[in-house]
């Protein structure tokens, strides 16, 4: 009799098995330009926490919303997530995104990083500073981007290419700050006192800086945490040979872009959407950013990340925030006129 | 005979059809460059156009040069002298064949950083600006050397084939009259050898040209990664006009190799020559010769890719490889069949009708290998864009309207590498074999299938190997036209590198070389026949 029992209660919990797995778990589906290995942690802790899977298809930002025009209402995608607050814009520009109300977003993310109709919302800092050599590079030697622009730079200082969309981002700051002319000029004598024609990304500018080849270079500082903890012990050598400087402290602020997410036009699951998007910002991710991808969390509480923390805290430059986007082109023309590659 | 009736209309308008699709993308480009632009154009004439311009010619330049400089002088050694070690080095200086420029790449990148000590010594000897000059040169210094030492192997086939047969009887002659080995290089080699040095360096040229992988992974602009620019920038116009300038560059050499090619193919072996056996040292000399370049293009990133390969296997994305290659297996596979089945229409064809059409058809078939990949690219690219934009229900099949486009853009690229092994074992047939048959009675179709076909299957085979490796380790076009979030093994390799993920890119990278090591196989036997 009790075997009998045993192997009804078998059988039934069989048949609740099976209604489970042919249910199926909703899903949101995720444009996304980033592909860190931080953000597959923080999508499983999302499955882990609501039930809703996330599927993830990677491309650069442009590919990405040249996609999402072509498909139309067809778009499989429920988010879009770019590192570019200027590419966001131009979304929104053309008719990609959708605005969400959200209290928690509002809460959550500075008003001056994000869109005022709540088409996105920020959800990660990324500061472009400068990394100095601690030896050949004496405290308050570079204190803003014009620094690297005086002649005694000269064959001193590293960046990578003008068509990387973090210089780009940079010099539209620049321009809306100091105007076009300006600018240009920055970019002129900065070009010239390049040690090398640029190459490489970020990382390698730090490592050459570490190894001698420059005494400062541009470049975001999440790439230095990446490099301080990075599993080659040669990299984490290089990188304690260098400091982080975040520039125009007594001016308007570093310039930062940032990471930001926004619900699709044709979304078919706005509500999981913006589930993901308070999701991104609640503090357990953005613990999880801060010590992971190194970037700054969105409300730049520095007691969320060691290494953030020891950098200590610094001025955001929001003043061209909002014309990121609409420079970028103009930018680009004048890292061309400057004969910065 | 020549064949008349429905059967030939046919032949002759899908042979038209094909030609149409092999002008399709250079007529596009040509059609929309004429087109508005503005501003971006203007900026780009201003700023960039004018350093594109110069560095593909400095690039071309210094590239082919070092090919000559390194294939002559080791197929010479090969065919006339008797060292350690020759017969290995007569089949190993093809490995290089079997890198692709934008794998070494990735093996040789962190040298130029290695090398940071040594810039710094120069600095603070010889004073900032010859560090800065330094700075300049070294990167060329290295994607010329790793673009030279890939490619050289095209120049050193070229001349073996004359040195070790066709000019064998004269060299003999000169020698017996008692002419040194280098006055014999110069008053009879070098002279005879001239077309295929042509034909040898067009194809470096070309392919230098065509390179978008090593260029950009050491920083250098010349006019391919301009006109990616342009492209990704969202100015396909401006793309346009770029690989316009690049096609007439391109159209100059490609000329250049046909004309040598012409000449120096045909001719037949005249006798094998004895060789001349080198004292002691010299012999080793001629050895390292022969070792150094073999080592810069392929054994030392070799060894660098299986080192870093076997070191991340634990780490490495093998679900990530995997789809990869079965993209880079399905794409080859799919691309091979669409130009194995043109290349034996345009040829039979040509051979059955006998006129003058045919042969215009498949001269435009070889066309599409001097068209410059950017252009291919671009050119299919925005038919690509126009039919998902404009055709309704292509909207939801963007992949498929991009895989097609792909495999279009391979077909017209690599046509002519069909086209010529069939070309050429067509003309071994005697004519009359077909004749027969339809003279028995089988239609045309039937006469292609049933007689022509079995027979010039070697040739076929042959054809089929070098195109699919052809497609498999491309990059440049791959890059332009590949569907959203798809990669094949090459573009795998080239983003891993260009992340600076060295050792995750080694394993994908080797995995190229491998395959195209396996096409290598057919070629190296026919060699060693031929020797005998």
């Amino acid at each position: 009799m009790r075997m009998h029992r045993n192997k009804a209660m078998g059988v039934l919990v069989m048949i609740a098995g099976f209604t489970a797995a042919s249910m199926e778990a909703e899903v949101l589906h995720v444009y996304s330009h980033r592909h860190y290995e931080v953000d597959q942690k923080v999508n499983a802790l999302f499955q882990e926490k609501t039930g809703i899977e996330v599927k993830v298809v990677n491309a650069e930002a442009d590919q990405l919303i040249e996609r999402l025009k072509s498909e139309g209402a067809d778009s499989p995608a429920d988010v879009l997530v770019t590192v570019d607050a200027g590419r966001m814009q131009r979304a929104v520009g053309q008719g990609l995104l959708q605005p969400v109300k959200s209290e928690i977003l509002e809460k959550a993310t500075p008003a001056a990083l994000r869109d005022a109709e709540g088409y996105w919302y920020p959800f990660t800092i990324r500061a472009r500073g400068i990394v100095v050599s601690k030896d050949r590079v004496k405290e308050g030697e570079i204190k803003d981007y014009a620094d690297l622009a005086k002649p005694e730079w000269r064959g001193r200082v590293l960046a990578r290419s003008s068509t990387s969309g973090y210089n780009q981002s940079l010099l539209a700051s620049i321009i809306a700050a100091d105007g076009e002319k300006a600018a240009e000029e920055w970019a002129k004598a900065v070009a010239k006192n390049l040690a090398r024609p640029p190459q490489g990304g970020d990382r390698d500018q730090i490592k050459a800086v570490a190894a001698g080849l420059a005494d400062a270079a541009i470049t975001n500082s999440y790439y230095l945490g990446l490099l301080l903890s990075s599993p080659d012990p040669a990299e984490r050598n290089a990188a304690q040979l260098v400091r982080m400087v975040f520039p125009n402290q007594s001016g308007r602020g570093t310039h930062a872009n940032v990471s930001a997410a926004g619900i699709t036009k044709h979304a078919k699951n706005v509500d999981a959407g913006r589930k993901y998007l308070e999701f991104l910002v609640s503090p357990e991710v953005q613990k999880i950013y801060s010590n992971g991808s190194f970037e700054h969390p969105i409300s730049m509480d520095l007691s969320l990340g060691e290494q953030i923390g020891k950098w200590g805290s610094f001025k955001v430059d929001e003043t061209g925030f909002g014309k990121l986007g609409e420079l970028s082109a103009e930018a680009t023309r004048l890292f061309d006129r400057a004969g910065w590659k | 005979m020549r064949e008349t009736g429905a059967d030939g209309v046919w032949i002759r308008v899908a042979a038209w059809t094909l030609a149409a699709l092999v002008l399709l993308p250079v007529l596009v480009v040509v059609w929309r460059s004429a087109g508005e632009v503005g501003r971006a154009w203007e900026d780009v004439v201003e700023n960039r156009l004018w350093g594109y311009v110069w560095h593909t010619m400095l690039l071309l330049v210094s590239v082919v040069l070092l090919a000559l400089a390194v294939g002559v002088p080791t197929a010479w050694l090969v065919s006339v002298y008797d060292f350690p070690g020759r017969r290995w080095m007569s089949w190993m200086l093809l490995l290089p064949m079997a890198m692709p420029g934008f794998v070494a790449a990735g093996a040789y990148v962190d040298v130029l950083e290695a090398l940071i000590p040594f810039y710094v010594w120069v600095r603070m000897n010889w004073g900032i600006d010859a560090f800065l000059k330094i700075q300049e040169i070294a990167p060329w210094v290295f994607a010329v050397a790793v673009l030279g030492t890939t490619l050289f192997p095209y120049v050193f086939l070229s001349c073996l084939a004359v040195f070790s047969r066709q000019a064998a009887g004269a060299l003999e002659a000169a020698r017996l009259m008692g002419a040194g080995g280098l006055r014999v290089f110069f008053t009879v080699a070098a002279p005879m050898a001239r077309p295929a040095l042509v034909a040898g360096g067009s194809l470096v040229a070309m392919e230098a040209m065509n390179d978008y992988g090593v260029v950009s992974a050491f920083g250098l602009t010349p006019l391919t990664p301009g006109i990616f620019r342009a492209w990704g920038e969202g100015e396909p116009v401006v793309a346009m006009r770029l690989a316009m300038v690049l096609l007439v560059m391109l159209g100059l050499v490609f000329e250049r190799w046909q004309r040598g090619r012409r000449r120096f193919a045909g001719d037949a072996a005249e006798g094998l020559m004895g060789r001349q056996k080198l004292p002691r040292w010299l012999g080793l000399g001629a050895l390292g010769f022969c070792l150094l370049p073999l080592a810069l293009g392929f054994l030392l990133p070799g060894w660098r890719l299986a080192e870093w390969a076997w070191a991340s296997r634990d780490s490495a994305e093998w679900a990530a490889h995997g789809r990869a290659a079965w993209h880079s297996f399905s794409l080859a596979g799919g691309a091979v069949l669409l130009v194995m089945a043109s290349a034996f229409l345009l040829v039979a064809g040509q051979r059955a009708l006998g006129s003058r059409s045919m042969t215009v058809a498949q001269k435009i078939g070889l066309a599409g290998y001097g068209f410059p990949s950017a252009l291919v690219a671009v050119g299919v690219g925005a038919v690509v864009v126009w039919v998902s934009r404009n055709v309704p229900w292509a909207g939801g099949l963007a992949l498929s309207a991009s895989v097609s486009g792909l495999m279009i853009a391979y077909w017209v690229r690599f046509l002519a590498v069909g086209i010529q092994p069939v070309s050429a074992g067509f003309e071994k047939l005697p004519g009359s074999l077909r004749e027969a048959a339809r003279t028995l009675g089988e239609k045309a179709f039937g006469a292609l299938w049933r007689v022509d076909l079995p027979l010039v299957w070697p040739a076929m085979i042959a054809g089929a190997t070098l195109c699919f490796i052809d497609v498999f380790k491309e990059l440049t076009l791959t890059l332009v036209l590949r569907p959203f979030d798809f990669e094949t093994l090459a573009t795998r390799t080239y983003r891993l590198t260009d992340e600076g993920r060295l050792a995750e890119a080694a394993l994908p990278g080797l995995g190229l070389v491998m395959l195209s090591l396996a096409g290598l196989i057919p070629l190296t036997r026919w060699m060693r026949l031929s020797e005998k």
